[in-house]
C-alpha cells in the first residue's frame, strides 16, 4: 500500500507542478499539458507494476488499471485537441504517428486486461508506451500544413489501418511473453533475450565512439528546430569528450551477464548464474548513470566537430533514438527483474499458457488482414500519387516482409500446427520486424516514404 | 525411362508443393528484398555516391551479381516464379481433397467418426421420431437448415453453415497469383516515363525510365501550371491544366494535382515535379532617353522579341542568363538556376548603324552602357515555370486491384468465417435405451464452437421437455410408440 502512496502522491506532485505550469501559460488544455498528463499516468502505471514485481501486492495492479485508464482519458484528449487543431487526424508526421500509436497500445491493453483477462499485460505495454511518449517530446510537434502528396483520404485510411495493425502485433508480442512465462520457460532464457535485446542497443550505440572516447552525436540548429545538414542528407556530427567512455563501460556491464551465462552453460556451473543476476542488477545501475550523463551533457553545452570549425549545440531532440534505446534498455532489465522475482505471482494472475497461446493466435489474425489491408490502402495511394502501385521503396518492401513473416507463422501454425514457444517466438520476432519497418526505416534507409 | 522421368516430375512437383518449400522461399525472398533496401540501389541512386559507398572490388561484385539492382535481377525475378510455382503446386496438390470434402459433404457420420470426434453429447429419448423433431426444432432456432438424411434402417439429421470456408484458403493463394499476373503483365507490357512540358507548349515523346524514348499516338498540351504555398513556404499544391489533342482535335481537358492524375486511353499523367526552366519568359524595362530623362516609358521583351524606341532605335532581348559568371571577358551559364541572372539587350540605331551591347548588371569590359542612347531599368522579370509530368501505362493494375479485393474476401473467410457442422443420429446404448447423438465440428475457433454446441444440446433438452408435456397432455393416440415418461 506505501507505494500505491507513494505513486498517488508523486502523480498529484507532477500534476501540481503541470498546474503551475498551466497557470504560468494561462491555458488548461494545451496539447503538451494533456500529453504530460498521459505520461504521468502511464509512468504512474508503469511504477505500480515494477511496484507489483517488486512487493508483489496485487491490489497495485488494479490501481496500475487505473492509472492506465486515466493515462487514457489524457491521451485521447491530446488526439482530439491535435485533431481539431491541424484539422487533419493525427497521422502526418512521425510524432501525429506516436500520438496514435500509443493511444491504440494503451486502448488494446485495457481491452486485453478487461476482455481476456490478462491482467498484468501492462507490465510489457507501459513501457513501450512511456518510450513513445517521451520521444515525442523531443519530436518537431508543431502543426504543419500538409505538404500536396499528403493531401488524401487514403492517408488516413492507410494510416489508420497501420496504427491498428501495429497495435495488434505489440498486443501479440507481449501476449507471447506473458505466454512463455507462463509455459515455464527458464527464467535464464529470458536473461538471455534482454541481454541480446541491451548488447544490440548499446553495440549501436557505440557505433558513434570516436577515437579518445569521445562520443558523437547529431548537431541541432536552435533556430530552426532542426538537425545541421552539411550537405543533403549529411548531418554535422559533433562530438562530446569522455561521454563514449562511459558507453564503453556500460556496454561492458551489459555484455556481462550474457557472459556469465555463456559461462554457465560451458563450465556446467549453476553458481554463475546467481552472479549473472547480480550482474542484471549493477548494468541497471550503470545504464541510468548513462542515460543521466547523456541527457546532462547532451541537453547543454556546445562542442567541436571534426567536419567543421567552430563549436555546435546539440539537443536531445537530435537524438531522439539513441534516448529511446538507453531508456528501453533499462526498461527491458527492469521486466527482467520483475520476472526473477515475482515469477509465482505473475504466473498466478495470468490466463493458463493454453489460454495466452489462443489469445496471441487470435490478436495475430486481426492484426495480418489489417496489415494486408493497410498494405493494400497504400499500393492504391501510391498508384495515385507517385504513378506506380508498387516502387519497391524499402519503406514498402519492409512492409512486404512484415507481412511475409506473420505469413510464415499462420503457415506454420495451420498446416503443421505449431503452437506455443514457437509460435511465441515467431510473434516476438514479426513485432521486431514491425519496429523495425515503423522507426528503423524512417531514420537508417531513405525512400520515397519521408514523411513518417 | 520414361516412368523415372515420371517420378522425378513428380518428386519435383511433391517438394514445390510442400510447406517445407514454401517457407524456405518465403525465407529467402525476405533476405534478398531485405538485401536490396539496404544495399543502394541503381538506378535511384547517384553513381557518384555509389562509387563513394563501396570499393571499386566490391561495387563490381554487386554489379555483377546485380544486387545494385535486386529487384530486377534475373535471379529475383526466377525467385518469384518459384514462389508461383510453389502456390500452385501447394493448392493443387491440396485442392482435390478440399474440393471432395466441400462437394460432398459427410453428412451421415458412421460408428468409427461417431466414437472419435471430440465435440459430442447423448441425449435420452423416448421416441426416435420425438427426438429428431426436438433437434430440428433447435436447429430452427439457431438458424441452421437441417436436412434429414436417410439411412439403411432409420433417419438422422445433418446441419451446417459456411461450408465455403473450407475453399478459402484457396481463394487467397489464387488472389496472390492474380495479383503476381497483374505485376507481370506491368513487367511486359507496361512502362513508365516522364514528360517536361512549358505552359503553352505540346508534347508526345516520353522519356522512359529505361533511358529510350516513346511516342504517344496523341499528344498533352498544358494550358498552365503552378504552385501555392502556406504562408510559412510550405509547398500547399501543384496543378496543371492539361489538354489531351488527339489527330488535331482537343479531346479532353483536366486540371491534375498531387493525387489526382489525367488517365487517356490507358495511359496515366501524374503531377510529379514543377519549377522554373530557367529560361526567360519576359522581362520589363523602364526606359528613359539619356537626352529627356523625364520621358520614361515601360517596354515588356520576351526573348528575341525587337522593340522599337523611337523612330531609329530598336530594342532586342539577345541573352538571358540565370546564373552568370565572367570569364576571359566572356559570360558563360554556370547553371539553369535563376540565382544570379544576367540580361544582354542589344540597342540598334539606324542613324549609327551599330550595335550597343547593353548589360544588366552592368559586366565591366562587355557592357556598353555608357553609349547607348537610353538608360534602362530592369522592374520584373519573369522566369519560364516548367511542370514535370510523370506518365505511367500499366494493363495489368486490374489484376492487381482484383487480386487484392479477393484476397480481402479470402482472409474474411479464412478468418472470421467458420464452417460449422452438427450431426445428430438416434442410437441404442448396450442396455437398449434410446439416445440422440449429438455430434459437432467447426474448422476453426473451436472453443467458441464448443459454446454454441453446448447452447444447441441445451435447446435440443429444452425443446424435449416441452414435447413431452405437449404428448403428456394429449392422448396417445398421435404419438401411439410413446411409452409412459421416466
Amino acid at each position: 500500500m506505501t507505494l500505491v502512496v507513494m505513486v498517488g502522491l508523486s502523480i498529484a506532485f507532477l500534476l501540481f507542478i503541470a498546474f503551475l505550469n498551466v497557470v504560468k501559460s494561462g491555458n488548461v488544455l494545451s496539447e503538451a499539458n494533456l500529453l504530460y498528463a498521459a505520461l504521468v499516468f502511464y509512468a504512474g502505471a508503469g511504477a505500480l507494476y515494477l511496484g507489483f514485481g517488486v512487493t508483489g501486492t496485487e491490489s497495485y495492479i488494479k490501481f496500475a488499471s487505473l492509472a492506465t485508464w486515466a493515462g487514457l482519458i489524457a491521451n485521447t484528449a491530446a488526439v482530439a485537441h491535435r485533431w481539431y487543431e491541424a484539422g487533419h487526424p493525427p497521422f502526418a508526421s512521425l510524432y501525429e504517428m506516436l500520438l496514435s500509436f500509443v493511444w491504440t497500445l494503451a486502448a488494446l491493453t485495457l481491452v486485453a486486461e478487461k476482455k481476456y483477462g490478462v491482467k498484468v499485460i501492462g507490465t510489457v505495454t507501459m513501457p513501450v508506451a512511456i518510450v513513445g511518449v517521451v520521444l515525442m517530446q523531443l519530436l518537431r510537434s508543431e502543426v504543419r500544413p500538409l505538404v500536396p502528396a499528403l493531401q488524401s483520404t487514403w492517408l488516413h485510411v492507410h494510416v489508420t489501418l497501420a496504427m491498428l495493425a501495429y497495435a495488434a502485433c505489440a498486443l501479440s508480442f507481449a501476449l507471447a511473453m506473458m505466454f512463455l512465462i507462463q509455459d515455464k520457460m527458464k527464467t535464464e532464457s529470458f536473461l538471455v533475450g534482454t541481454s541480446i535485446f541491451t548488447v544490440g542497443i548499446y553495440a549501436a550505440v557505440l557505433s558513434r565512439f570516436e577515437g579518445m572516447g569521445g562520443f558523437n552525436v547529431i548537431a541541432w540548429d536552435v533556430e530552426n528546430r532542426s538537425e545541421v545538414f552539411l550537405a543533403k542528407n549529411v548531418r554535422l556530427f559533433v562530438t562530446i569528450p569522455d561521454l563514449g567512455w562511459l558507453m564503453l563501460l556500460v556496454f561492458a556491464a551489459v555484455a556481462a551477464p550474457l557472459t556469465l551465462y555463456i559461462l554457465a552453460r560451458v563450465r556446467s556451473n549453476e553458481g554463475f548464474l546467481a552472479i549473472a543476476n547480480r550482474a542484471v542488477f549493477v548494468s541497471i545501475l550503470l545504464q541510468s548513470l548513462a542515460l543521466v550523463f547523456f541527457i546532462l551533457r547532451v541537453r547543454e553545452g556546445r562542442y567541436p566537430s571534426l567536419d567543421a570549425e567552430g563549436l555546435y549545440p546539440t539537443s536531445l531532440a537530435a537524438s531522439p533514438f539513441i534516448l529511446a534505446g538507453l531508456v528501453g534498455g533499462i526498461f527491458a532489465n527492469l521486466l527482467y527483474l520483475l520476472l526473477l522475482w515475482r515469477r509465482e505471482d505473475l504466473e498466478r494472475l495470468l490466463p493458463d499458457s493454453d489460454n495466452l497461446d489462443r489469445i496471441t493466435y487470435k490478436t495475430i489474425c486481426i492484426a495480418f488482414p489489417l496489415l494486408t489491408l493497410m498494405i493494400a490502402a497504400g499500393a492504391y495511394w501510391a498508384n495515385r500519387a507517385w504513378g506506380s502501385y508498387w516502387n519497391w521503396d524499402p519503406k514498402e518492401t519492409w512492409a512486404a516482409i512484415t507481412w511475409l513473416v506473420y505469413a510464415g507463422y499462420l503457415h506454420m501454425r495451420i498446416t503443421r500446427g505449431w503452437r506455443g514457444r514457437r509460435a511465441a517466438y515467431f510473434a516476438i520476432l514479426g513485432f521486431g520486424v514491425v519496429m523495425f519497418t515503423f522507426f528503423g526505416v524512417t531514420y537508417l534507409l531513405n525512400g520515397l516514404h519521408s514523411y513518417a | 525411362m520414361a516412368l523415372s522421368l515420371h517420378s522425378a516430375a513428380r518428386t519435383v512437383w511433391k517438394t514445390f508443393g510442400s510447406i517445407k518449400t514454401g517457407v524456405v522461399l518465403i525465407i529467402l525472398v525476405v533476405i534478398f528484398s531485405a538485401a536490396g533496401t539496404v544495399i543502394l540501389q541503381r538506378p535511384m541512386t547517384d553513381p557518384d555516391d555509389m562509387a563513394r559507398a563501396y570499393s571499386p572490388a566490391m561495387l563490381r561484385f554487386l554489379d555483377v551479381t546485380k544486387l545494385t539492382d535486386v529487384y530486377h535481377a534475373p535471379w529475383f525475378v526466377a525467385l518469384m516464379i518459384l514462389v508461383s510455382f510453389s502456390i500452385i503446386a501447394a493448392s493443387v496438390e491440396r485442392f482435390p481433397n478440399a474440393w471432395r470434402y466441400f462437394a460432398r459433404p459427410y453428412k451421415s457420420p458412421d460408428e468409427g467418426f461417431r466414437k472419435v470426434l471430440p465435440v459430442q453429447a447423448h441425449v435420452k429419448i423416448t421416441d426416435e421420431e420425438q427426438g429428431l423433431g426436438a433437434a430440428e426444432c433447435a436447429f430452427r432456432k439457431m438458424h441452421l437448415k437441417s436436412e434429414r438424411i436417410v439411412r439403411p434402417d432409420r433417419f438422422s439429421l445433418f446441419a451446417e453453415r459456411n461450408r465455403i470456408s473450407e475453399m478459402a484458403v484457396y481463394i487467397v493463394h489464387a488472389s496472390l497469383l492474380l495479383i503476381f499476373l497483374g505485376g507481370i503483365i506491368d513487367a511486359l507490357y507496361g512502362w513508365r516515363g516522364f514528360l517536361m512540358l512549358s505552359p503553352g507548349t505540346a508534347g508526345n515523346q516520353i522519356e522512359l525510365k529505361t533511358g529510350n524514348a516513346r511516342t504517344l499516338p496523341f499528344a498533352i498540351r498544358c494550358d498552365g501550371a503552378g504552385e501555392e504555398t502556406y504562408n510559412d513556404g510550405t509547398p500547399k499544391k501543384y496543378w496543371s491544366k492539361l489538354a489531351v489533342v488527339d489527330n488535331g482535335q482537343e479531346v479532353s481537358r483536366k486540371e491534375i494535382v498531387v493525387n489526382d492524375p489525367l488517365v487517356y486511353q490507358g495511359v496515366r499523367f501524374y503531377q510529379a515535379s514543377y519549377g522554373r526552366t530557367g529560361k526567360l519568359d519576359s522581362i520589363t524595362l523602364e526606359v528613359s532617353p539619356k537626352d529627356k530623362p523625364g520621358a520614361a516609358q515601360q517596354i515588356t521583351l520576351s526573348p528575341n522579341q525587337i522593340v522599337s524606341l523611337d523612330a531609329d532605335t530598336k530594342v532586342q532581348l539577345a541573352e538571358f542568363i540565370p546564373d552568370y559568371t565572367v570569364q576571359d571577358g566572356h559570360v558563360y551559364a554556370r547553371s539553369n538556376d535563376v540565382v544570379n541572372p544576367a540580361v544582354h539587350l542589344i540597342v540598334t540605331s539606324a542613324k549609327e548603324l551599330k550595335a550597343i551591347n547593353v548589360w544588366f548588371p552592368e559586366i565591366p569590359g562587355v557592357a556598353e552602357n555608357a553609349s547607348s542612347p537610353y538608360n534602362f531599368q530592369p522592374k520584373d522579370l519573369k522566369t519560364a515555370v516548367f511542370t514535370g509530368l510523370e506518365v505511367s501505362h500499366e494493363p495489368g493494375q486490374w489484376a492487381v486491384w482484383a487480386g487484392v479485393v479477393l484476397m480481402a474476401i479470402g482472409l474474411t473467410f479464412v478468418f472470421y468465417v467458420v464452417h460449422v457442422r452438427y450431426w445428430v443420429v438416434p442410437v441404442q446404448d448396450a442396455g437398449g435405451n434410446l439416445a440422440l447423438w449429438i455430434g459437432g465440428s467447426a474448422n476453426r475457433n473451436r472453443d467458441a464452437f464448443e459454446q454454441s454446441f453446448k447452447r444447441y444440446v441445451e435447446e435440443v433438452e429444452k425443446e424435449l421437455k416441452s414435447k413431452f408435456v405437449e404428448a403428456a397432455e394429449k392422448p396417445a393416440a398421435s404419438l401411439p410408440k410413446t411409452t409412459a415418461g421416466r
